[in-house]
Parts: C-alpha cells; sequence; structure tokens
C-alpha cells in the first residue's frame, strides 16, 4: 500500500502559510539587531570557517563578523510574518560594509515576489541593514521554495519542524 | 594577501573549498529538524535530512573571502542558486573561475562562476559573484 503524498498543513507553531497566504509588497516589519562577539564565534565554529578579523583585529577596527552572518535576521523578519518551513532556493547578497560587534542595525524587509515553477510554490523576499548613520551595511534577496514536495499535492500532514525557529544563531 | 588581484586573468580558476559533512554540524541542542531527524525529513518529503543551505554555501563564502578579502567584505556580491538538496553526509567542495574583468572607481571588479560539487560531480549550488580588488598602481587598503 502506498502513502498518499501530502504537504505539511501545519506544524507545532502553528498552520504553515499557503501560497495564496502570501501578499506581495507586504513589510515584513524591522528588527534592531546587534550582533555579538558569541554570535561571531559561533557563526566561525558552524562554518569552520576562521580568519584574523573574525577572530582577533581587522583593518576595520576590531572584530569583524563573516558578511554570512547576515542570513539570520532576514529570515527572523519573514518567520514572524508567515510560517514557512520549505526549502532555500535562491540568495542573493550584497555586502556594503563589514558587520560589527556591539553596532545595532536596523534591519527592514519585504515580500518581494511569489510565483509558480515546476509545480511548486515560491516566495522571495528582500531585505537590507542600515546602522545608526543610516549607511547601508547589507543587502539581500531570497528565494525560498515553500513545500518539497508538488503543489498538486494536498496540504494535509502535520509537520514536526517549522519555519519558526527561535531567534538565536 | 588575497589570492586574486589586478593581474589575475579571466579563466583563473578560483581555490577550492571542501567539507565532509556530518550530521552533528546540524544539530542545535535537541531540535528535531529536517537537518538532523529522519522523520521529520520524511515529513517534508524529503528521503533523508537534508545539510542547512547557508553552511554548505559557507564553502563559496570562504573562497571568496581568500580570493578577495578587503574586496568581499566591502563590495563583495554574491547570487546563489540551491539546485538540488545536500544531503547531511556528502561531501561537498566549492569551485569556480573567473568570468570578467571591470574596471570600477575602487579598483577592478572580478567577476566569477561558483559552484559547489558534491561526491558525485553533481552541482549542487551554482551561482556567481564579484569582489573588488585595487587597481594595479593602488596602495592596500587599510
Amino acid at each position: 500500500m502506498t502513502q498518499e503524498r501530502t504537504r505539511i498543513a501545519e506544524d507545532e507553531k502553528g498552520k504553515r502559510a499557503t501560497y495564496d497566504d502570501i501578499r506581495v509588497g507586504e513589510t515584513l516589519g524591522e528588527m534592531a539587531w546587534v550582533v555579538t562577539e558569541e554570535m561571531i564565534d559561533q557563526q566561525c565554529e558552524m562554518d569552520m570557517d576562521y580568519h584574523l578579523w573574525f577572530s582577533v583585529d581587522s583593518p576595520w577596527g576590531g572584530r569583524i563578523a563573516p558578511p554570512q552572518l547576515s542570513y539570520r535576521p532576514p529570515r527572523w523578519l519573514f518567520s514572524r510574518a508567515y510560517n514557512v518551513r520549505g526549502l532555500f532556493y535562491k540568495w542573493e547578497m550584497e555586502n556594503l560594509k563589514p558587520i560589527k560587534p556591539g553596532v545595532t542595525l536596523k534591519v527592514t524587509g519585504t515580500i518581494a515576489d511569489k510565483y509558480v515553477k515546476n509545480d511548486r510554490e515560491f516566495v522571495v523576499y528582500q531585505a537590507e541593514a542600515v546602522d545608526s548613520e543610516g549607511s547601508v551595511i547589507f543587502r539581500t534577496r531570497r528565494t525560498h521554495v515553500l513545500d518539497f514536495v508538488e503543489r498538486t499535492a494536498p496540504r494535509a500532514g502535520k509537520g514536526i519542524d517549522s519555519g519558526i525557529k527561535p531567534e538565536k544563531i | 594577501m588575497p589570492v586574486l588581484n589586478a593581474d589575475t586573468t579571466v579563466g583563473c580558476e578560483l581555490p577550492q573549498i571542501a567539507r565532509q559533512l556530518r550530521l552533528e554540524h546540524f544539530k542545535r541542542g535537541d531540535e528535531k529538524t529536517i537537518h538532523t531527524d529522519m522523520e521529520a525529513a520524511s515529513r517534508e518529503g524529503l528521503p533523508a535530512p537534508v545539510a542547512v543551505g547557508p553552511q554548505v554555501a559557507a564553502l563559496i563564502f570562504q573562497q571568496l573571502r581568500l580570493c578577495f578579502e578587503h574586496g568581499w567584505i566591502e563590495g563583495g556580491k554574491c547570487e546563489l542558486t540551491f539546485r538540488r538538496p545536500v544531503f547531511v553526509t556528502d561531501f561537498c567542495v566549492a569551485k569556480g573561475t573567473v568570468t570578467r574583468r571591470e574596471d570600477v572607481a575602487e579598483g577592478v571588479r572580478l567577476y566569477c562562476d561558483v559552484w559547489i560539487e558534491n561526491q558525485n560531480g553533481e552541482n549542487v549550488i551554482v551561482g556567481n559573484a564579484s569582489g573588488i580588488v585595487p587597481a594595479p598602481n593602488e596602495l592596500s587598503p587599510p
């Protein structure tokens, strides 16, 4: 007997967002984000990527973060608005200035697009971070596929994992 | 010193960065996720737990930092597509080549094709990236 293929309808954090729920142009709000020395250490350990600039000192004065530390805050903004587990599909990033510990960044985001391709549903969101002087530190644009399973499968299953995560590295 | 410089020519290969992935690399406490738990992955239709995309892409970022150093941190750009799932025990290697040069106000922007291959030679992440190197007569950045 074959099991019917389904898409996840809900998980322990609540109902999964559907394609129809996603509103293109919607702001994802903003968050104040302060990078800590511990976050930089964690990122280097996760990526197994160590460099003097990330650990000790840099030409910008003090330690800086690996630029990919910028992945999480936009994802948190997205998760505050929509419970999408899905899979990461596209990642655009632009590093304009180094991310420094102890500096408060304002991160803002919007839903940029959504589309259907290969019988799957995609959502595009974009975000940028500025410092207290208004200088842009990074910009990013990401695409997530809502489900690994095709959109023609019924949305009925219950998931274990969730798109809503603790807001920590 | 960055691997790439103003004398770098189109076709130059970027240094390869490899990593043997392990399930333990993706664990966060006791949390059951599609990255650590077979049942969580299966319910999402995945055949096995998949690696965390940004952690795999980090091989490319490490490669770009080596290539551009200062010019990756300030002025680095990247566009990646995750073409197929990477599983948590896969072997991955980041590769790349320089495809184009452009004189810009800050120096020379070098454009690259970048990608990650798994142990079967399949391109699991593909994309392009660029960074800035000092112009030939420029002093090194601060």
